[in-house]
């Protein structure tokens, strides 16, 4: 719910509450004005009749023509004087329902002695009247106060919150990795002004700091390959020696094990940033179908001594823009992984259509989720040998040229599938 | 046969050299630009080995120089494995090869062994050892002159271990070789293993002996011993 909403919703239900008692309020002190003025008539009349009682002793025979009902009657026993003013309701026999009177009653006696009581009524349906009449009155104030807070509240988002919805966006759309500024707008809200100074420092900040990290990053993997490059001559230097025994062998080998596996790590690493430093844009018109066959060539020869399978079924020249070197590099990774991970006498199956480059192969079932397999130094569990970023580097491809990835694992049979098209 | 390492890092640039004299070569060394333009100047080598990233200036000036003396000297460019661009102009104003840093001294000397091959014996190109020829040119091995069907990269496998005879090569650095470096993760040695059973066996087939060694933790050793 958005916050106008909100604050409009609680406006509205607050000021309903408050214009029923308002309402209440109204109905009330109006009624009593209406009923101080109809008992004053009614005593008017009443007093007049008295007069009239008083002077004659006979029943005035205009007491009809004041609309109301009026009923005077002689008695013929005296009566102590009493008078009451009270609501009641008489059955009108013409429409056949009780309607609501206010009726004075008065009885005593003339100085003449002459008893008398005096019942006058007054129908009350100007009452009904008032309660709609206010009722009414309170709901066209609320209407105009929903359509007026509607207006403002559209007004408002429009302009006041716009410093705030930019924001917003901006902050949305931040994105570290390019450097692209938030723009805000200028404010005169303190609140607004706040919130897009602590977006600009934070997004500064963030993007400094992924700057530095990066920076770090790069110039660690480039440095250590002079170190790697000079254990691994040393080592190679090492091993000519004929008269090495055994513990010297196997020493050399660890060291050589572990500066291979720091080599490959730091090259995955370093490729890695390098395709988030954009310096492979160079693209080029290319056929993955070519790709992909000179790539299962490669190991054509290892396909035949592990007897694995392969199908191709390509019906479609796959043509793509991509860098070069990306897309060796993609169909290298996805190609070998499904020939290192199969199993003896194994398959391989690959297809390309003019959307998806499929690759189905068979192979040990895998103990996670195949998904977290694209993470850096994600590796199914027994799995030693590699350094775990061959899927990251295929991922970081296809998302850098948009392209959606899956990978789905059924028992033994894995399946990537890469929709280079969209 | 000659050559110069221009590297300006020492224990880098001295383990090459030690490596290289080893493989019979004769091996100077250079660790500045300047240092490596007056011996080119004094001498005449057959190969020069040249890292791009040297102190007093980019390898590259030292390509250029060489090219306008005219020197038939060859080179092999040592690049870091993040300048593509190096390499690329390296090769384009004429150097002969090039390797990205860090690598495997055997294929170091493979390369090197290649190049010289083909600016020594022009229009021979022929790798001999005992009974075995390899003639470059046309991709083909011979035992005593019978032609060896072997698949290409039993083929590269032979030219690789020939290149490098006499010396313990490790199953990695032929990974290497032979899938090259843009297939990160094909270091499954299985597939060496596989490759050189199968070329042993064809080996022998045509009587050889078995020159192939399996040296212990290391990897291969072809020699004839």
């Amino acid at each position: 719910m958005k916050l106008l909403t909100r604050t409009t919703y609680y406006f509205l239900l607050y000021s309903m509450i408050a214009m029923i008692a308002a309402g209440f309020v109204f109905y009330y002190s109006i009624r009593s004005l209406v009923y101080n003025q109809i008992d004053d008539s009614l005593i008017t009349e009443k007093t007049i009749i008295q007069d009239q009682l008083e002077e004659t002793d006979t029943i005035p025979d205009f007491a009809a023509s004041f609309g109301h009902l009026i009923e005077v009657k002689l008695l013929g026993k005296p009566v102590s004087y009493s008078q009451t003013i009270k609501d009641t309701v008489l059955y009108d026999s013409k429409s056949q329902v009780y309607l609501p009177f206010r009726h004075i009653s008065v009885s005593g006696s003339t100085h003449r002695h002459t008893s008398y009581s005096i019942n006058i009524y007054q129908i009350l349906d100007e009452n009904q009247e008032l309660l709609d009449r206010i009722g009414i009155g309170m709901f066209l104030l609320f209407l105009t106060l929903l359509l007026l807070s509607l207006l403002v509240n559209y007004l408002i988002s429009k302009n006041i919150f716009k410093p705030f919805f930019r924001a917003v966006n901006e902050a949305a759309a931040f994105n570290v990795l390019s450097d692209r500024r938030v723009e805000l707008t200028d404010t005169n809200i303190d609140e607004f002004r706040q919130l897009n100074m602590v977006i600009d420092q934070m997004t500064r900040k963030m993007r400094s700091d992924y700057i530095n990290l990066k920076e770090y990053n790069e110039n660690f993997s480039h440095e250590i390959q002079t170190p790697i490059a000079v254990i691994r001559s040393k080592l190679d230097v090492m091993m000519q020696n004929e008269n090495l025994d055994r513990e010297a062998i196997n020493a050399i080998t660890s060291i050589n094990e572990a500066t291979s596996r720091l080599l490959k790590l730091n090259q995955g690493l370093l490729f890695i940033s390098r395709i988030e430093n954009l310096q492979f844009e160079d693209t080029i018109e290319l056929s993955l179908k070519n790709r992909i066959e000179k790539c299962i060539d490669n190991y054509e020869e290892i396909l035949k001594l592990k007897e694995i399978s392969i199908e191709l079924d390509i019906s479609d020249p796959g043509i793509v823009r991509m860098n070069e070197i990306l897309a060796d590099v993609l169909i290298s990774n996805l190609i070998s992984n499904a020939v290192r991970y199969n199993i003896d006498g194994g398959f391989i199956k690959c297809l390309l259509d003019n959307r998806n480059i499929t690759i189905i192969n068979s192979g040990y079932p895998l103990d996670i989720n195949p998904e977290l397999l694209f993470d850096r130094f994600r590796k199914n569990a027994g799995n030693t040998q590699s350094v775990g970023l061959g899927l990251s580097i295929v991922k970081k491809i296809t998302d850098h040229f948009g392209m959606k990835i899956s990978y789905t694992c059924s028992g033994s049979t894995h399946e990537i599938k890469i929709q280079y098209r969209p | 046969m000659k050559l110069l390492v221009v590297e300006d890092e020492k224990s880098l640039s001295r383990s090459i050299c030690e490596y290289l004299r080893m493989e019979g070569y004769i091996c100077e060394e250079a660790y500045t630009l300047k240092e490596a333009v007056r011996k080119i100047a004094d001498n005449h080598y057959n190969c020069i080995i040249l890292d791009i990233g040297l102190p007093d200036g980019s390898g590259l000036e030292l390509i250029r120089l060489m090219k306008e003396s005219k020197s038939t000297d060859r080179i092999i460019i040592l690049s870091a494995r993040d300048s593509l661009d190096d390499k690329l102009t390296g090769l384009n104003i004429g150097a002969d090869d090039y390797l990205t840093k860090p690598f495997h001294m055997a294929e170091l000397s493979a390369r090197i062994n290649s190049i010289c091959r083909r600016s020594d014996f022009e229009g021979l190109n022929e790798l001999n050892f005992n009974e075995i020829t390899i003639k470059t040119g046309e991709n083909e091995a011979f035992v005593k002159n019978e032609l060896l069907n072997l698949t290409r990269k039993e083929y590269d496998l032979l030219l690789f271990f020939m290149a490098n005879a006499n010396r313990i090569i490790t199953k990695e650095s032929i990974v290497e070789h032979l899938w090259g470096d843009n297939v990160i993760l094909t270091d499954s040695f299985d597939f060496v293993y596989t490759h050189v059973k199968n070329l042993r066996k064809k080996l022998m087939a045509k009587n050889c002996r078995n020159y192939i060694k399996v040296i212990y933790g290391f990897g291969y050793k072809f020699c004839d011993s």
